[in-house]
């Protein structure tokens, strides 16, 4: 029983690794990022290529990845995002572009494939990222085994979780971020450069991702299609959870996690993923909001 | 505003024109992949009504899409000789035996427990009847309860893409009855009276042609009815429409019904053209390319959606058979896509119209004032539901 | 993973340049009307992860056989198309070769999805297919050459061997959701039967899906001593990783797989996989000259010194060889000199010695099992004396003296009475 929990636990918290940094950019901006998922690529493979060239460790990528990131997601807010505001389901059409082009560019090396110029640790391929031996393997907590590598992410994404949320609730610039939620205008009324705040916001919404990507390199594949289907349940974390309520995406990611955990325990893991898709139809039926909601903007 | 119109029946009549010519001048080859672009037209059109009149984002139009090409796929399955004869004196797909458990009767009857489904479509028509029944009972189903709950925006759209993605799992592990992942091929050719449709034939080329036209001219008629109108007012202001007494859920679903049928028959002509139905036509991004035709094409234009679905796919499929550009034409298409968006929000089609109107204004008597013939732009409320 | 597209389109097509390899281009062969084929691989998309290779693979054979002269004096070109990972793209690309460039022999698709959405577009215009993959059988076509392993190529000697060198004898089944894996499965079951073993499970996930965590859990509270992978794609690395992560061990309890290659073992690192075994009819680590220096040369064409090699690779690379001597055998390159050249055509393969069949167009391979070892190779454990018959429908009891498929096609007879 003990296990089945753990796994539906981790499943959440993976779930609101990817969700976090999309709660935040269409929670509070407004943006549907289809190129989510490609930050979290980008920061798989900053954890490969910091590992290749830099030499540096896995844990050492962490900051690095969400500094990259984060620069990624403040350029692409300057150049495609920024003239998108108000028109949300355009600001989907023109991630899912940014996407495209993010995967060909890790794929075909940044174009550098076509001058017969080959750099490891990018291309079409596989990639390779190394673990430190001690986060592989189980722990015995009273008397059940727990998989490190799995507590390590309930525990980033717990800490990141709370860092956001003094960020959000507990900062200057945070009050600013909500304000901006409730209503643009009346916020840059105030004083308020909207602009600034808004890339910022994309900025450490991306950088997220950027730190969900080494998390998920160290016990997935790596490759530039990777981030695509973890932005669909994100999304759907987001949603059911309520726009723009970082508490709703908490606890819809384990919902569906512990939901998704259970199903597979008693049937199959293809039925869990059935499952868990007809839980977010219900909940978008039953309270079409989502389980925690605001009004406003 | 009359200049405006008459602009728009010369762009259908000349588009129309063009289509029915095309096969003049186009090899065999070129012929079936227009053809198939001609069927993405028709999709585009059904997202065109759906998303730019309704204001209604479906990002699962796959799933009828899917529909209807699975239900015709089955009864030409069934109709093809070689799948036949696979070790069973009644037609039964050869997939079904090899997913049999041993000792199973050879028979579409109870090969196994869900094949007796398949026996209908041993009647080609039932699978044609179908391919357009299964999409609109699906789409009447969900937006009954959707519309009527007043879901709307973002909402649907993550409503329907989760749908989406339900149904290919649930198609896929149903191998036995599916062939899952494999999808169904080797089908037979879809007979009409006697008259087979090869795929690579003049003769199918016009069957997609004229059902494009027929859905084309068809829609443009339906979105100009006093429905349509209401139906666009409901786009722009919900509420407003509401407060007027329009029974709002009644337009969203008979157009989001029409559309998903529309799709089921392009799901059905797909077949006829490529011989084979796949589950990844119920995959995620191809939902998503079908809003992107829409989109670039102008959303709120049933020609410019359909225009740009034909368009988009033909320089997609040229500059992937340049040897440079072999592996980066996705990259491009990407660029082209961001830009679209950026700097023709309106699409092809609101390009062409500011174009037709600087030429209605030179034309135009100086003292009237033109009143602009711009649709506007589907207004979605932001995030929440009203 | 990297070529120059250009040049190597250029020396492909007219013999005008040297790449980066070990010969040099005769102009001799220029001067003749160059042989068309078309090589159809994904280059974009998630199954681009291994179809560029096979990809590469092709460009390379065509390549060095221009370098020895070309085929029959004439210079290969090879029209490369992407097929997108998308069985639309496919059919689409598969008809743009056939239908619009006329070209009658095509090399390419990776997945079964995709064969199964161009397989039409061979048979009604009568065009050859190669295809490189080990693949579940079930298919008698006239119009494709199948050079990569069947269910008996691959199985026949493993499960026997494990039950038998191992000690195992309960099995946990695990696949990817899709046709390959379940009918791997089914002659899986077979051979546990006949060698005294039983199953405890039989258990799927999506195709793509990396989330290991309630299978690996089930497979660690089932009790079985060995488990049986058909997991496909890039599943396998998540698959390996978790499997380690939750505390086991390929000592006790070891993955016995039939897809998981040199590719995912470098992609999760050797430290998730030592221990552990696949069934292939070739690996990287295959000790002969021929296969050494061919390691080489793939490393040098794609200028990654670290690239590595595999079964559906080494297999995309000989079936141009074995569609070149079908081409000279014959004198002419239509879809029939083909398809009548290259029964019984053989040829030294880097994993050794291969034959065509020529009843069912399948290819003769050796089944080797391997273990897989810290530096990433497989140790060679096991391998039969000689290349086995391939039998593609050895699930419906086809045996080597009872062939189901043959010349004449598929006799319906034989597989009714099964």
């Amino acid at each position: 029983m003990f296990d089945v929990i753990f796994i539906g636990l981790s499943l959440g918290s993976i779930l609101l690794l990817v969700a976090l940094g999309l709660a935040i950019t269409y929670g509070a901006m407004g943006v549907i990022n289809m190129a989510h998922g490609e930050m979290v690529m980008v920061g798989a493979y900053t954890t490969v290529m910091g590992g290749l060239w830099l030499h540096i460790g896995f844990l050492a990528s962490l900051p690095l990845a969400f500094v990259i990131t984060g620069l990624l997601g403040w350029a692409i807010e300057r150049i495609v995002v920024r003239r998108l505001y108000g028109r949300l389901l355009d600001t989907l059409l023109a991630t899912w572009g940014v996407a495209i082009l993010l995967q060909q560019a890790v794929r075909l090396e940044f174009g550098l494939s076509f001058f017969g110029i080959h750099i490891r640790g990018l291309g079409p391929g596989l990639q390779n990222v190394k673990v430190p031996a001690w986060m592989t393997g189980v722990v015995s907590i009273g008397g059940d085994q727990v998989n490190i590598y799995r507590l390590f992410i309930i525990l980033v994404t717990a800490a990141l979780t709370f860092v956001t949320w003094l960020l959000m609730f507990r900062s200057d610039i945070g009050i600013q971020v909500r304000a901006i939620t409730r209503n643009p205008r009346m916020a840059a009324a105030c004083g308020i450069d909207v602009q600034r705040i808004n890339a910022l916001t994309f900025a450490y919404g991306s950088g997220l991702a950027g730190v969900a990507g080494v998390m998920m390199s160290g016990f997935k594949t790596v490759f530039p299609d990777m981030g695509s289907a973890m932005v669909v349940d994100g999304f759907m974390v987001v949603v059911v959870g309520g726009v723009g309520s970082l508490l709703g995406s908490v606890l819809s990611a384990g919902l569906l996690g512990q939901v998704n955990g259970g199903v597979a325990a008693v049937t199959n893991d293809i039925l869990a993923r059935a499952v868990v898709f007809g839980l977010v139809i219900l909940i978008i039926i039953i309270k079409p909001t989502g389980l925690f909601s605001f009004k406003g903007r | 505003m009359i200049t405006q119109r008459r602009l728009d029946r010369a762009a259908y009549i000349l588009f129309i024109a063009l289509i029915l010519l095309a096969p003049l001048v186009l090899g065999d080859f070129w012929v079936n992949r227009i053809a198939k672009f001609l069927v993405f037209g028709i999709v585009a059109v059904a997202v065109s009504l759906c998303w730019g009149y309704g204001g209604i984002l479906n990002l699962g139009q796959g799933l009828f899409f899917g529909a209807g090409a699975y239900m015709l796929a089955m009864s030409l399955k069934l109709a093809s000789a070689t799948s036949m004869q696979q070790g069973s004196d009644h037609p039964v797909p050869d997939f079904m035996l090899w997913n049999a458990d041993p000792g199973a009767p050879t028979e579409l009857c109870c090969i196994n427990r869900g094949s007796f489904l398949w026996l209908p479509f041993q009647w080609q028509w039932f699978g044609v009847v179908m391919g357009i029944l299964l999409p609109v009972l699906l789409a009447g189903g969900l937006g009954l309860v959707v519309f009527r709950k007043r879901i709307a925006g973002v909402f649907v759209s993550v409503i329907t893409l989760a749908l989406v993605l339900l149904v290919r799992l649930v198609v896929i592990d149903a191998q036995p009855l599916t062939n899952g992942f494999n999808g169904l091929t080797d089908l037979g050719t879809f007979h009409v009276a006697g008259f087979g449709f090869d795929p690579y034939a003049r003769a199918t080329y016009y069957l997609v042609a004229g059902f494009l036209i027929l859905t084309l001219v068809g829609s443009r008629l339906l979105v100009e009815t006093r429905a349509g109108l209401i139906l666009q007012a409901i786009r722009d202001d919900q509420n407003r429409a509401r407060y007027l007494g329009f029974d709002v859920p009644i337009y969203q679903l008979f157009f989001f019904t029409v559309s998903a049928a529309i799709s089921g028959l392009a799901g059905m002509l797909y077949v006829i053209v490529a011989e084979f139905a796949s589950p990844t036509f119920m995959d995620l991004s191809f939902s998503i390319t079908m809003v992107v035709w829409a989109a670039l094409g102008g959303r709120a234009s049933l020609l410019g959606a359909c225009i740009g679905a034909i368009l988009i796919n033909v320089i997609a499929a040229s500059i992937s058979e340049t040897a440079t550009f072999v592996e980066a034409w996705k990259a491009i298409i990407g660029v082209v896509f961001v830009l679209v968006v950026l700097y023709l929000p309106r699409g092809l089609a609101g390009f062409a119209q500011d174009f037709g109107e600087r030429l209605e204004r030179r034309f135009a008597d100086s003292g009237k004032t033109t009143t602009p013939g711009v649709i506007p732009q589907a207004q979605v409320p932001r995030g929440q539901a009203p | 993973m990297s070529l120059n597209r250009r040049s190597l389109l250029k020396a492909s097509g007219i013999g005008a340049s040297t790449l980066a390899m070990p010969y040099f281009f005769h102009r001799s062969a220029a001067a003749a009307e160059p042989l068309r084929v078309g090589v159809l691989f994904s280059l974009t998309g998630g199954l681009s992860i291994i179809e560029k290779s096979l990809s590469d693979a092709t460009m390379m054979a065509i390549t060095e056989i221009n370098a020895s002269g070309g085929v029959m004096g004439r210079p290969i070109e090879a029209v490369l198309e992407d097929g997108a990972s998308d069985p639309k793209t496919y059919n689409e690309k598969a008809s743009k070769l056939v239908i619009g460039d006329k070209i009658v022999t095509v090399f390419g698709s990776y997945t079964s999805a995709s064969r199964k959405a161009v397989l039409p577009v061979f048979e009604k215009h009568d065009a050859m297919y190669f295809y490189p993959t080990y693949y579940e059988g079930f298919e008698c076509s006239r119009n494709v050459v199948y050079t990569g392993a069947v269910p008996n190529q691959q199985l026949s000697n493993f499960i026997p061997w494990i039950v038998k060198t191992l000690g195992k004898k309960k099995f946990f089944i695990v696949g990817s959701n899709y046709i390959y894996p379940r009918e791997m499965a089914k002659v899986c079951k077979i051979l546990m039967k006949q060698n005294g073993a039983t199953y405890v499970a039989d258990e799927y996930l999506e195709l793509g899906d990396s989330e290991w965590g309630s299978m690996v859990n089930k497979i660690k509270n089932s009790g079985c001593d060995a488990v049986l992978s058909n997991v496909v794609g890039d599943s396998v690395v998540a698959f390996y990783r978790e499997y380690k992560n939750q505390g086991l061990t390929h000592e006790t309890l070891p993955i016995c797989a039939t897809v998981t290659s040199e590719i995912e073992i470098a992609a999760m690192g050797p430290e998730y996989a030592v221990g552990s075994y696949t069934s292939f009819p070739y690996f990287m680590a295959i000790d002969t000259p021929r296969n050494k220096a061919f390691v080489q040369r793939y490393r040098s064409f794609v200028k990654d010194p670290k690239a590595v090699t595999h079964h559906a690779l080494e297999s995309s690379y000989f079936q141009v060889f074995l569609w070149k001597q079908a081409v000279e055998k014959a004198g002419k390159a239509t879809a029939d000199a083909v398809r009548e050249g290259v029964r019984g055509q053989e040829f030294d393969s880097p994993g050794g010695h291969v034959t065509v069949d020529p009843n069912n167009l399948h290819t003769y391979l050796t089944p080797r099992i391997a273990q897989w070892q810290a530096d990433g190779q497989g140790k060679i454990v096991n391998a039969y004396p000689h290349p086995i018959e391939p039998l593609p429908y050895v699930a419906y009891g086809e045996t080597d003296s009872n062939l189901f498929c043959t010349r004449n096609g598929l006799d319906v007879a034989k597989l009714r009475k099964s």
